[in-house]
């Protein structure tokens, strides 16, 4: 009896297997297109600039200022482009040709001399405000540099920081995006054909086949869902082994959180997929919907691209219900912060809860058109 | 030119945009697709998309525990960017909390930090960033080290400091103190760079969706031929299948910079006329790039899992919603080729730095030039498919 179950669980799982390899565009779809998504979002995702042009109006001309200026151009930050003095910066910020201006003022290089404190101002171009902070820091890294160089120093007396990056020393913007960029293709590829192989069988029709056979619901769900979590498997890996070899992304702990996570996240995707299929018997509108769930949610309420944290909280409660969310943060976890069950054993819970009831939901449809047996 | 300009606003085209237009007021789900989701897009992305770094959780281990330790702590949480949240009793359990995610930085005073600093002797305090968001780490680390030098300011002046022995000729230079300036924006709003850059997005986005399904809507239903056999050209079918979606999104597109105005607060400094101009540019590549995916496109499916595919790398490569400079140096160039691209240097210059057309003319030609090439392509590819 359950031989017999398991058995067509299994012809299930084979069946929607052969019809996907048929399908030139569904194993485009399925392995290709995730990988560009991946080489390009991963890579141009990022918010920390460099090479940023800056125009340098020196109004002392003296040793100081000029060295000043040296530290500046060895940073790799800044690009210094040549500007006149004697015409304003705001021309060169409204065309676009510079995004900083480094202010020296006359008698720098004699008021460092005598002992006194000089200012140095720095006008940066505030319509990316995100980079002007992170400018206007550097700038500060670099003028304290500049200070310690010439023996004033940051207060002799002073307090001075030690700053340690945890996780992610070198502050790679990929290190972070990478890894977002891949849940966001396991979210996005196997729920789009899953639900278009199950609104397929409702717009053709073949699924009253299904109802007259034999097959049980949960057979028939699960032989689908199976299908695709084999997709979702075969995905992640051809995609962890690009994060490996071309983002030079390792494993920072326990990876057993991540395999299981792995597991139940492809299951979860599936199964929110063949769930959608099943409520909606119309590829075009069940695609829409895959693609407001797989993709517009992952890509706002997740994590992904910025903090949580800066979501109104009016939206914020929403992000619980994402499932990408716990899976970004088992991930990231798994490849740069390394704190291992003790940090994420609740995500991968919720991650296996939620998948369920995408189960439940599709299993119910099934079972409600069904003749009894 | 006349002559063609006479024929374009002829009878038959009239008729030929009143169809047009009936067939979307009948259609309800054009009319709300054109209109809502835009708008919905942008209030709804501008306000969750914010890099902005504030509130992050500081824990602290104050071994010093002293009045001085303790208006460090202080500064450090003064202003939005740290909030203070536990103390720890040792380095290990703060190390713990930030591996599980419960803090997002932490600071360690030594327990010699008063008295070396009543002494005059410099001290070390370390501080520990959560790096993964490079971002974050990078803004938060500009923020403590300036926080750190005010504070070391306030120090200057007290009793203590005067008993210090003259300090040797070579240290006796001064520092340069940097004063940070934010043009344009000082209150520093992070939401004014996305929404600019959204406004491109959707323009593009929009555009592309309902060119392309508008086009392949006619052609599934098989009623491309009857329209081919009126007396209409060609070009008079494909300039009023493009018309009336154009204008619908082009009032969007104006509701939109109300919102950008009025919601978001974004200031208008520059000319709105090279704006409206430019967005209508934007709109044309977009509703090109759709025209031209339709024609390629067997079925309303298809073209909408086309449009699936072109429209992330156009978004993700156009410095729209993340700095073009903090992209790869390799990925740069292609940003020139991408008509988001140009109209968000354009929307952001023009709102936000009160740019104008002087400025901008590069930008401005290149949009053009793609509006041009994209409509006259969609438009080649549309005659070829019917001749």
């Amino acid at each position: 009896m359950r031989i017999d179950s398991l058995k067509r669980v299994v012809a299930q799982t084979r069946k929607e297997l052969t019809e996907l390899l048929r399908d030139r565009l569904a194993i485009a779809l399925a392995l290709l297109l995730p990988l560009i998504q991946l080489a390009l979002l991963g890579s141009s995702f990022a918010l920390i600039v460099r090479d940023l042009p800056i125009i340098v109006q020196d109004y002392d001309d003296s040793t100081a200022s000029r060295e000043l200026i040296d530290q500046f151009r060895a940073s790799l930050t800044f690009r210094i482009v040549p500007w006149p003095t004697d015409s304003k910066p705001d021309i060169a910020f409204a065309n676009g040709q510079a995004r900083g201006a480094l202010v020296i003022p006359r008698d720098f290089g004699r008021h460092i001399a005598r002992g006194m404190n000089a200012d140095v101002q720095i006008i940066v171009d505030g319509s990316d405000a995100n980079t002007a902070k992170l400018v206007s820091g550097y700038a500060g890294g670099v003028v304290r540099s500049f200070n310690q160089a010439h023996g004033g120093g940051p207060m002799p007396t002073g307090v001075q920081t030690a700053i340690r990056f945890w996780y992610n020393p070198s502050l790679s913007s990929q290190k972070f995006y990478a890894p977002g960029i891949f849940v966001m293709a396991l979210s996005m590829f196997p729920p789009l054909l899953a639900t278009l192989a199950m609104a397929r069988e409702g717009e053709l029709k073949t699924i009253l086949q299904v109802y007259v056979s034999n097959i049980s619901a949960h057979e028939f769900v699960l032989g689908k869902v199976l299908a695709f979590v084999a997709v979702g498997l075969a995905e992640a890996s051809v995609l962890l082994v690009f994060l490996f070899s071309f983002f030079g992304i390792r494993l920072a702990g326990d990876p057993t959180p991540f395999v299981l996570s792995t597991l139940l996240y492809t299951f979860c995707v599936a199964s929110f997929g063949v769930m959608v299929g099943a409520a909606i018997p119309n590829q075009g509108a069940a695609m829409q919907a895959v693609m407001f769930g797989g993709f517009l949610l992952v890509f706002m309420l997740s994590g992904l691209m910025f903090p949580l944290s800066n979501v109104p909280v009016g939206l914020r409660w929403i992000s619980i219900l994402v499932w990408a969310r716990y899976y970004i943060e088992i991930v990231r976890d798994a490849f740069l912060q390394g704190g291992g069950w003790p940090a994420v054993w609740w995500k991968v819970l919720a991650i296996g809860v939620i998948g369920t009831g995408f189960y439940a939901v599709a299993w119910r449809r099934m079972r409600r058109m069904q003749l009894e047996m | 030119m006349f002559a063609r300009f006479d024929r374009l606003v002829s009878h038959r085209f009239i008729a030929l945009v009143r169809k047009e237009l009936n067939q979307i007021k009948r259609d309800r789900r054009i009319m709300l697709s054109l209109i809502l989701p835009p708008l919905l897009q942008l209030m709804l992305f501008g306000s969750v998309m914010n890099p902005s770094v504030t509130n992050l959780q500081l824990g602290v281990v104050d071994d010093s525990r002293t009045p001085v330790s303790r208006d460090l702590v202080a500064a450090l949480g003064q202003s939005g960017t740290f909030r203070l949240r536990t103390l720890y009793a040792s380095t290990g359990a703060m190390g713990d909390a930030i591996s599980k995610g419960t803090i997002d930085a932490g600071v360690v005073i030594p327990y010699d930090f008063a008295r070396d600093l009543a002494r005059g002797r410099p001290v070390t305090v370390q501080v520990l960033l959560n790096a993964m968001n490079a971002n974050t780490a990078a803004i938060s680390q500009g923020y403590i080290q300036g926080v750190v030098q005010s504070f070391n300011q306030t120090l200057r002046h007290p009793p203590v400091q005067t008993a210090i022995q003259p300090m040797p000729a070579a240290a006796q230079r001064g520092v340069a103190l940097l004063k940070p300036t934010l043009l344009y924006n000082p209150g520093g709003v992070t939401t004014w760079f996305i929404v600019t850059g959204l406004l491109g997005v959707l323009l593009l986005m929009n555009g592309t969706i309902t060119a392309s399904t508008t086009m392949v809507k006619e052609r599934e239903a098989g009623t491309l031929e009857q329209l081919l056999m009126t007396p209409a050209s060609i070009s008079e079918i494909i300039v009023a299948k493009i018309a009336p979606p154009f204008f619908l999104l082009g009032i969007t597109g104006l509701v939109a910079m109300a919102v950008l105005q009025f919601y978001f607060h974004v200031p208008f400094r520059g000319s709105v006329t090279l704006l409206v101009v430019t967005s209508a540019l934007c709109l044309l590549c977009g509703i090109g790039i759709g025209t031209a995916v339709a024609t390629v496109t067997k079925s309303a499916q298809q073209a909408q899992l086309a449009i699936f595919f072109l429209n992330p790398p156009l978004i993700s490569l156009s410095g729209a919603l993340m700095p073009a400079e903090a992209m790869p140096s390799w990925m740069r160039p292609f940003t020139v080729v991408n008509p988001v691209y140009h109209y968000g240097v354009i929307a952001r210059a023009t709102l936000i730095k009160g740019s104008g057309f002087i400025d901008l003319w590069p930008n401005v030609v290149a949009l053009l030039i793609f509006a041009i090439v994209l409509v006259s392509v969609s438009v080649w590819r549309f005659r070829r498919q019917l001749g």
